[in-house]
Order: C-alpha cells, then structure tokens, then sequence
C-alpha cells in the first residue's frame, strides 16, 4: 500500500471516529449531557480510592472499576441501550486505543530481551567500575535509571529494576534513601518522555497527529534542559542529605555485575536510531529485538530459552524426542506452559491493555453524549483565550487529570483529544502539543504518592527488610516523603510551564509540517 | 529535514502574535467563524478567509496570504484547498 493510500486511510478513519465532538449529542442521559461523563467520573473516584486512600497499584483492579463505570453508566442513558452499547465499541476500535495496546506489546518484548541479557547488570557493572561514593551515588543512579528507561521505554519497568538492586546496594554505600528513589523516579520520568518506545512518546505523537521520530528529536531541548538541572541538583542534595551506616555488610553491586550486558546499549541505539530516522514503530523497536536476540545467543548473555521456551510434560515421548531444541524444556506435568522473555515482556502489559481500551470506551461515551464539547466550549470561551493562556491550560489540565487517573498512560489517553482541540483552535504545531502532554503525564505519573510508577516502586521497597537483614523499616521510603526529591519531573514541569510563559519552543502548524504521520 | 535540524529546531522564543508576508503559502488549521467569516487564528494573529466555501472549521487548509497589517496582527487569505482533518 502507497503511502498517499494509507495516509488517506488515516484521514477517514480520524473522521469516522473522532470528529463526532462537533455534531450534535447521539446519546442522551437522564440528568443533562454532563452524566454522560459518569463513566470516567466514577472510574477516578474508584482510582482515587483505590491507588490513593488505600494504596493498592493493582491495575486490574481498576479494570474491574471501570468495568462497573460503564455498566452504572448505561443506567442512566435514555431510552434504547443500543447506541451506548454500540459506542463501547467504536471507543474500543480507535486508533489511539490500537497504538497503545501495540506500543506495549513490541516495547515490553524488547524491554524483557535487553533485562535477561543482563542490560541492568552492566549498568550496574558501570556504577561499579567508577567507584562511585555515597554522594555521587544518586546523581549517577539517576543517569544509569534514565539510560535504562530511555532504551526500554517502559518507567515503571526501570523503577522496579532499580529499587530491587540499586536501592539497597545505594543504601549500603551510605546514600540517602529517599533521595536515591527520588532519582530513580527522575530516571523513569526521563525515559518515559524521551524514548520512542515509551507507550507515552507514542501515544503523545499518535493524539497529535505527529510522526514518533520527529517528536522525539524536538522534545530532546526539553528534556536535556531539566535533565541537567536536575542532575546538578542530586549532585547538591546528596553532598548534603546524610544516608545510613551499614557498610561493610556486603557488596551488592559487586555480585549483579556483567559488563557484557552493556552490549545493549547498541540494541537499544539501533530502536532510537531506526525511530528517528523515520521508520514505523513497529519496524523499529522489531529490529531492536532482532538485534538484541542476536547479541544475547551469540554472546551468551542469555539462551534461547530465556527468550522464548515451550515448557512441556517430561512423560511425553514427543516431547523427550524434541527436547534437543534449544527452545523446548522438559518439566514436570503439572508445571507445563511456555515462557521467556517475549511471552513474559507482552503478558506483563495485559491488564493495562484491557484498562485502556474501556477508558477509550468511556471517553468516547462523553464524546457521543456531548459531555466532551461542553468541557471544551468552556474552556475555549472562559480559559484558554489567548496562545499562552491556552498552553498553560494544557498544561495545567494534564496535572489535573494525571492526579486523578493514576496510570499516566492511561490519563494522556483520556486528555489526549482536548489537548489536540485547543492546540489546534491556535495552530499549535502537533510537536509541541505531544510535548507538553507526554512531560506533564510522564513528569506527575512518578510523583504524586497515589500515582502508579511511585507504587511499583514502594511495592519493591516494603519487601526489601524482608530479604536482606540490615535493611531495617527506618529505610523504607513512603510514596509521600518522596515527592520533592523526584527532582527531574518536577524540573521538566516547571520547564513546560515557563515555555507555556514565555514561547521557548513554541512552534505553528506553519512553521512545520509533521512528518508522513502513518508512520507513527 | 535533517537529522541535525530535527533536534535543533525550536531552540528559541516565538512569538504569540506571528507575522506572514503577502504570497505566503502556508498550512493551517481553520479555527472559528466571525462575523459569518471562516478564520484562521494562528497564536494571537488572525487570518480572514472571505472567499472560503462553508465547513471547513477545524478542517487543516492550505491558504495563500494576501494582505497582513502586522499593527493589529490581522490579515486576509484566499483558501486554496483542503489538506487534512483535526487530529480528533
């Protein structure tokens, strides 16, 4: 298919699914066309309840919420339900939700291929070698998280990567904990804006209509900005923040170090080289996982069956008789299955994929009910009525939703189209637009206490006393006391907002067009 | 564009009231009617479009600019087709 044809493609199917804020309401609901955002108002109360009274990081917990929200939802449409069963599933077969779920599943197979390659044990190798101290060493975790998060797109992975190791082994050196998560937090922040295999990256440039390549590249100003503040600022902070004395208990690092894994750094160059350069997402992070399937069989930084492996019944002739492929194990019966890490790297993003694609679905019930338009009316007429006015909107409206839905893929998703309505009602250029959505989402995601990418971390951090003796409760860091230390996200926020201010970085849809955006 | 200029672009402060010079052919978003008049707001600056055929609000346009007062960031286009949809 000809690049005009997808294109063209493209243009109808944004027509047939998203223009409807236009026309008028398909749906009426009992109480006004504002019930028709009781969907996704009841869904952030559950999430608030949830992930931020009682601390539960339970995604499918939240499918469950939402699942409620629309069936609640339905009660109140009037008359046939036909028309809001038939919008869950336009919402669902939205281009947006499709980009999502396939960012996930390629990114999370190549964020599992470079982990078992032992990517973290060289980076831990790296930290090492240069014999860093207790005072460096949050300036410097924060660098190796960011490195991490940059090369497999997924924050919260690197969050959970480095609160089991680097954590503890900074704690033994003398660092200061809450300024160690802190930085490891700012790695993840980093990595979620910048990479582009980040579900965010990509599903900022997707809501924008904006080339994955091309968002990257002009983001880099932004994020190179704050990420220099925010490592002068570790430099600073950990001169000055005392940690706890246990050295001498043992060297953590010492014992998880590989520098071959540092191979990939060149697997992950080849998915941010071939993304920028212009190729699909799909071809690109497809040649990262290639490369690093390469890198892990010919070096042996990991086997085959690390990768992908059928685990089948030992009692079975045909499979003792396959066994000599290094693909094929044989284990007891009951403990039959297949794994590796291309089925473990894609099963991982399952729930989130399901939460996804009813938060579409929710959101395109407010669209078809007129909830969506009223909200934009509003903010058009009374907030965002000048250029600068209308950034600061922006930004300040993707805090708000990031605070109240607390996966922040999740929340882009959702502010995603009003962000592309008052950009473009000022010909704000879909770079910037992407840019200031993916900052603050990837930014608030990982400070907020109640916010997802914080409590996979704190998840990790609460079992630590558990698994070494000298990790005492004294050194557990609680979500709330980390929140100013996640120095990078609140940096890149306060970046947006003085760009917002003042135009640093503002472009026109005049100025430039977006790239061959079927691409991705 | 370059590699090099894809990173380097946007280093500055632009303007919330852009100029454009008459000739100019440029791509942009129809935002809103006023006074029965499709218009083009591009920052703070505004393009008329008189001539336009009615619908195309929130449609991407190719204009070519045939007079702009860069006093009160007003100007006219003449629409000359139609070149995308609204990202939603």
């Amino acid at each position: 298919m000809s690049s005009e044809d997808d294109s063209e493609e493209f243009s109808e199917e944004l027509s047939a699914t998203g223009a409807a804020s236009s026309g008028p309401p398909e749906i009426s609901f009992y109480g006004g066309k504002w019930m028709s955002a009781f969907p996704l108002a009841f869904f952030v109360v559950w999430a608030i309840v949830q992930s931020g009274v009682l601390r539960i990081g339970d995604t499918t917990g939240l499918v469950a919420g939402m699942l409620i929200a629309l069936i609640l939802g339905m009660l109140f449409a009037k008359g046939s339900w036909k028309n809001y069963a038939n919008t869950i599933f336009e919402g669902m077969t939205r281009r947006v939700a499709a980009t999502a779920v396939v960012a996930w599943l390629w990114a999370g197979m190549f964020a599992e291929t470079i982990q078992v390659g032992g990517f973290v044990d060289g980076l831990v190798w790296a930290a090492d070698a240069a014999g860093i101290g207790a005072s460096v060493f949050p300036a410097a975790t924060f660098i190796l998280a960011a490195l991490l998060a940059t090369g497999i797109g997924t924050g919260y992975g690197t969050t959970v990567a480095f609160t089991t190791l680097f954590f503890p082994a900074g704690i033994l050196i003398g660092a200061n904990p809450v300024l160690l998560f802190g930085a490891i937090l700012s790695g993840a922040v980093f990595g979620d804006n910048l990479a582009p295999v980040s579900d965010t990256t990509i599903v900022s440039a997707v809501t924008q209509d904006s080339d994955i390549g091309g968002v990257v590249a002009s983001r880099f100003k932004y994020a190179v900005l704050a990420a220099v503040i925010a490592f002068v600022g570790y430099l600073v902070a950990g001169a000055s923040m005392q940690g706890f004395d246990v050295a001498g208990q043992e060297d953590l690092l010492a014992a998880a170090s590989e520098p071959a894994g540092l191979l990939h750094l060149l697997s992950m160059l080849v998915v941010i080289g071939t993304a920028v350069a212009g190729r699909h997402i799909i071809e690109a992070i497809s040649w990262g996982i290639i490369v690093a399937f390469i890198f892990n069989v010919v070096f042996g930084l990991a086997s085959v069956s690390d990768m992908v492996v059928f685990n089948a019944p030992e009692n079975l002739d045909i499979a003792q008789s396959l066994a000599v492929l290094p693909f094929v194990e044989l284990v007891d019966a009951g403990s039959t299955g297949v794994g590796g890490s291309f089925y473990s790297g894609a099963q991982g993003f399952f729930p989130l994929i399901v939460l996804v694609l009813l938060i579409v679905a929710g959101a395109q019930i407010m669209i078809r009910g007129g909830g969506f338009q009223a909200i934009q009316d509003w903010l058009l007429e009374s907030v965002a009525t000048t250029v600068r006015r209308a950034e600061i909107t922006m930004v300040f409206g993707t805090a708000l939703v990031n605070a109240m839905i607390t996966i922040n893929t999740a929340a882009e998703i959702a502010i995603g189209p009003y962000i592309a309505r008052l950009g473009e009602r000022f010909n704000i250029n879909g770079y910037r637009r992407a840019n200031i959505l993916d900052a603050n989402t990837a930014a608030l995601g990982y400070i907020f206490p109640w916010s997802g990418g914080v409590l996979v971390g704190f998840a990790v951090i609460q079992d630590l006393p558990e698994q070494y003796d000298w990790f005492t409760q004294a050194m557990v860091v609680n979500p709330a006391d980390v929140v100013l230390y996640v120095f990078h996200g609140w940096v890149l926020v306060i970046v947006f907002l003085l760009a917002a201010l003042t135009g640093f970085g503002l472009e026109y849809t005049s100025d430039r067009e977006s790239e061959e955006v079927e691409r991705l | 564009m370059s590699l090099l200029d894809k990173y380097t672009k946007g280093w500055s402060f632009r303007t919330n009231k852009p100029s454009f010079s008459e000739g100019d052919e440029i791509a942009v978003f129809v935002t809103g009617m006023e006074d029965g008049t499709p218009i083009a707001r591009i920052g703070d600056s505004k393009l008329r479009l008189p001539d336009a055929p009615a619908g195309l609000v929130d449609k991407r346009v190719l204009l070519r600019v045939t007079s702009f007062d860069d006093n009160n960031h007003l100007g006219e286009a003449e629409y000359v087709e139609t070149v995308g949809e609204s990202a939603f």
